[in-house]
């Protein structure tokens, strides 16, 4: 136990730490000696530079993190009570399919979309072979866009998996008794999902969906492959104002990542509510 | 007979897997594939060939798969003790454990990455491979305990006393029951700290500070590059040695059962 | 074979205010099987962790022909234990978990095969080697982990319920393997139990554990017909229980005076007790009967249960069949004939008075 808890302590603590004093100015490279909220004035109510990027950036992050979070769980749900009805050597298949999206990483994934969706990649190709356009430039701006739906895509192809195997182990530790006795009541199927697997598996999918926000929140591969240059997902900017060459900038880019992780915590705080309710049901 | 939903649904989930793969490969091994053919015209291995021939590539594929190894053997050797505490035992001060190894696994690395930046620049640990390693095990660490202690809560010690009584040695015991019940989470929870570690971007452009370059480095100036073949191949590159790990493990993963919590 | 001594042993476990163990003292002859009853929470597993060396007393110490054998690591002791659950291993075969003690003391493959398929005789389930674990019924699990057990040829076995988990013929069919298996290997062996007829049954002598202490130890019979403490008759299905003072021979109680058989002194609160199966029960007045009303009758085949009001006392008699069924709300005389009355010792009822 010991070595773990002063290695990922030790490290994990060391950082918030160097984190914090640099937000606020310190060890920056910088000769400040003296803690200053300047950075976080600067992110938050900036008249230029990074304060006017932030809050847009911001609206942005939460668009994407909202909408990606939506769908995966929307999409998540069927696929999950879907597989649950499959049985013998389909399952074990469907199973390890889903697992096989570990082998992509969010980077990989992101590359493959932009092969694909992109003016001159695959389905503009389709489309073109089709005769529905003639150059690259007709097609439609699918990933690079404004509204981030590359990202979005990315995110819902990747994170429904990763929520249907949550949901899915939440359906089989479920004792199945409680779906016959429904039936045995008189439930339909449809009834049967909706007053007895629903709840029964609610608390796994929102805490699972809450982590999946957090993560979109704060990732940073997938954006940058797949994003604009304005508007910026947050991690994006703060890395950018992070790898500034003037050193004051490292502070703001700081700062943002602080707040990204604050906002993460917050969000994993209220997840692990719903799992502990996940865990009481079962 | 099946019902047509089951069908589309597994057609989907199949295609959607493939699909990434069979992409990289027509972009990889094409030529002269102008638009707008729809299919390229001419096949060649040549610059796929070139790509991975040359010598940063074979350098940061070494790297990459350097890191992850030894990422993930330490944080097995760190993790399997504080896992087995973890998931056996209730003591005082539990919860605070457990939050210490849950925090890594939801702040981001890009905020762990940056607050390490400037003291592993300190200590010389910056831009060594030994200081991306260390970085690394900040997230394959808690994972690796979370997996495991999931294994272990529900792991039955008296196997263990029952082969104790019966003469065992601890050396015996160890090797011969625990290992041998513990096996297929030792290998999920070996690969998800693998697939974490080689995904890695960030800790590794933060902490390498350009010394240490790994694949997905390397992909990432691809990327900026902007030219469609060598992204595919070296994309095609990096998701082999995942496949391959987790092609061979697949057993273990169904027999762990689906609590996967990875995310990178 | 060994003689055992359990002196003193105390343990409480961190966090813990209460001990497990407290002061726990027990000698079991060598070849005899005493069993160990208690209820659930007694600490009777981890009497059984102590003595095998799982884990360590506070205090006390544990003797094995006289020698202490807590600087004994557990895979030297020659205490083995037998679970509730069989711990077969799952990756082994039924010969290779049989043998597993062998090769960890490196026998010979000729000799672990030789003593395998012993064992397996003795259990009856010959030819059984190739068979995997999961094969097997639970029955047939036990008796596997039984031979697992017998064939390092231990100092002392431990079983620890491991009949609980099967069905009642499979159940009764291992109990007498067992008893056989030991009496002719004569191993000495501590059985723990919360099964009042298997520990009848099975033990040459029984101990009763409570709350961490011996509250009785004694053979089957003489602790069933006469336990020395409340806890330790209420342990063994007595539920009648008269307090009054003690006279000449007669119990005053506030239900009537009793005829006792007593060689005792005279006592202001003496307490007397006696098996629901020995309280008669009859329409009429008789000698050292008590009047009272039936709120309670079950037929329960070889017997009939009443439970009968008689002032704030309720008596469970057991009246033996062929008897005719006195009806609900008669009333009726539940006569205590006195050489079945029998007083509990002082001593001991102080001692688990907090139960």
């Amino acid at each position: 136990m010991a070595p773990a808890i002063l290695l990922v302590g030790t490290l994990f603590g060391v950082s918030l730490i160097y984190g914090l004093a640099q937000s606020l100015g310190l060890l920056t490279g910088t000769d400040q000696r003296t803690l200053s909220m300047a950075a976080y004035q600067n992110v938050l109510s900036g008249s230029e530079g990074v304060g006017t990027e932030f809050w847009p950036s911001l609206g942005f992050s939460l668009w994407i993190a909202g909408v990606s979070t939506l769908l995966s769980a929307a999409g998540a749900l069927p696929v999950a009570v879907w597989l649950n009805h499959q049985s013998g050597r389909g399952r074990q298949m469907d199973t390890l399919a889903l697992n096989w999206n570990l082998a992509f990483p969010h980077l990989v994934w992101a590359i493959g979309l932009l092969l694909f969706f992109s003016q001159s990649g695959l389905l503009a190709r389709l489309a073109a072979l089709l005769g529905w356009i003639q150059n690259p430039a007709d097609f439609p701006v699918l990933v690079r866009d404004r509204l981030g739906m590359g990202i979005i895509v990315d995110y819902v192809t990747k994170e429904i998996p990763f929520l249907a195997l949550i949901v899915l182990a939440a359906l089989r530790s479920q004792p199945e008794d409680y779906g016959v006795v429904a039936t045995n009541l008189g439930a339909t199927p449809w009834q049967r999902l909706c007053y007895v697997t629903l709840p029964q598996i609610l608390p796994s999918l929102i805490s699972g969906s809450l982590l999946v926000f957090a993560f979109v929140f704060s990732a940073y591969e997938v954006p940058a492959v797949l994003g604009m240059p304005y508007p910026r997902m947050l991690p994006v900017l703060a890395l950018d104002f992070f790898a500034n060459p003037d050193l004051h900038h490292r502070a703001e880019g700081m700062a943002i990542s602080l707040i990204i992780a604050a906002v993460v915590m917050v969000v994993a705080a209220i997840s692990l509510r719903y799992e502990k309710r996940a865990g009481y049901s079962q | 007979m099946k019902a047509l939903p089951t069908y589309i649904i597994r057609f989907l989930l199949y295609g959607v897997l493939a699909a990434p793969l069979l992409l990289f490969g027509l972009y990889a091994f094409s030529e002269h594939w102008f638009f707008p053919a729809f299919l390229p015209k001419d096949w060649t291995t040549a610059p796929f060939t070139r790509i991975v021939m040359d010598p940063q590539t074979g350098n940061s594929l070494a790297a990459s798969l350097g890191i992850a190894i030894l990422s993930s053997l330490l944080s097995l050797l760190v993790g399997f003790p504080a896992a087995r505490t973890l998931g056996l035992r209730n003591f005082r001060g539990r919860q605070v454990a457990w939050l210490i190894f849950f925090l890594p696994t939801v702040v981001p690395p890009l905020a762990v990455g940056m607050g390490l930046n400037i003291l592993f620049l300190r200590l010389g640990l910056a831009g060594t491979l030994f200081g991306v390693v260390l970085s690394h095990l900040v997230p394959t660490i808690p994972y690796t305990i979370f997996t495991l202690a999931g294994v272990f809560a529900s792991y039955d010690e008296n196997f263990e006393h029952q082969a104790w009584v019966l003469g065992a040695t601890r050396l015996r015991i160890f090797f011969n029951i625990t290992l041998r019940l513990i096996l297929p989470g030792l290998v999920v929870a070996g690969l998800f700290a693998f697939l974490i570690s080689w995904s890695q971007y960030l800790l590794t452009l933060l902490i390498g500070s350009g010394q240490v370059l790994t694949l997905p480095l390397l992909l990432f100036s691809a990327i900026s590059g902007g030219n469609p073949t060598s992204i595919a191949a070296l994309a095609l590159l990096f998701v082999l040695p995942p496949v391959l790990v987790i092609a061979a493990s697949a057993r273990y993963l169904n027999q762990h059962g689906n609590t996967v919590r990875e995310q990178h | 074979m060994a003689n055992i001594d359990l002196i003193s042993l105390s343990k409480t476990y961190p966090g813990q205010i209460r001990p497990v163990l407290d002061r726990f003292s027990l000698n079991i002859a060598s070849g005899e099987l005493v069993a160990l009853l208690g209820p659930s929470g007694s600490g009777k597993s981890t009497l059984l962790k102590l003595i095998t060396g799982i884990e360590r007393p506070d205090m006390g110490d544990i003797h094995f022909d006289g020698k202490s054998v807590l600087s004994v690591a557990p895979n030297k002791r020659g205490a083995v234990l037998m679970f509730q659950k069989a711990y077969l291993f799952p990756f082994l075969n039924v010969a290779e978990n049989i043998g597993f003690g062998l090769k960890v003391m490196g026998e010979s493959p000729k000799t672990i095969r030789r003593e395998v398929a012993r064992l397996l005789d003795i259990i009856g389930l010959p030819g059984m080697e190739k068979r995997k674990p999961s094969q097997l019924s639970g029955g047939e699990q036990q008796r596997i982990a039984l031979a697992r057990a017998l064939i390092v040829q231990p100092h002392l076995l431990l079983l620890d319920e491991p009949l609980n988990s099967l069905d009642n013929t499979v159940r009764m069919n291992l109990q007498e393997a067992i008893q056989r298996i030991q009496r002719e290997l004569g191993i000495t062996t501590i059985l723990v139990t919360h099964d009042l007829n298997e520990a009848m049954a099975m033990a040459d002598r029984m101990a009763l554990l409570i709350n961490g202490q011996v509250a009785a130890v004694d053979q089957p019979m003489r602790l069933f017909q006469q336990p020395p403490s409340e806890s330790a008759a209420r342990f063994v299905g007595i539920t009648t229980f008269l307090k009054g003072s003690l006279a000449h021979g007669t119990l005053r109680t506030d239900y009537g005076n009793l005829v006792v058989n007593t060689n005792g002194h005279a006592a202001n609160s003496a307490l007397f007790a006696i098996r629901p199966e020995h309280i008669q029960v009859q329409q009429h007045p008789g000698q050292n009967a008590i009047p009272g009303k039936v709120v309670g009758c079950m037929y329960r085949g070889e017997h009939i249960e009443y439970q009968i009001a008689a002032g704030d006392l309720t008596v469970r008699a057991r009246v033996p069949m062929p008897a005719t069924m006195v009806p609900h709300g008669e009333n009726v005389f539940v006569i205590f004939p006195p050489e079945y009355l029998f007083a509990i010792n002082e001593q001991f009822v102080r001692h688990s008075s907090t139960t």
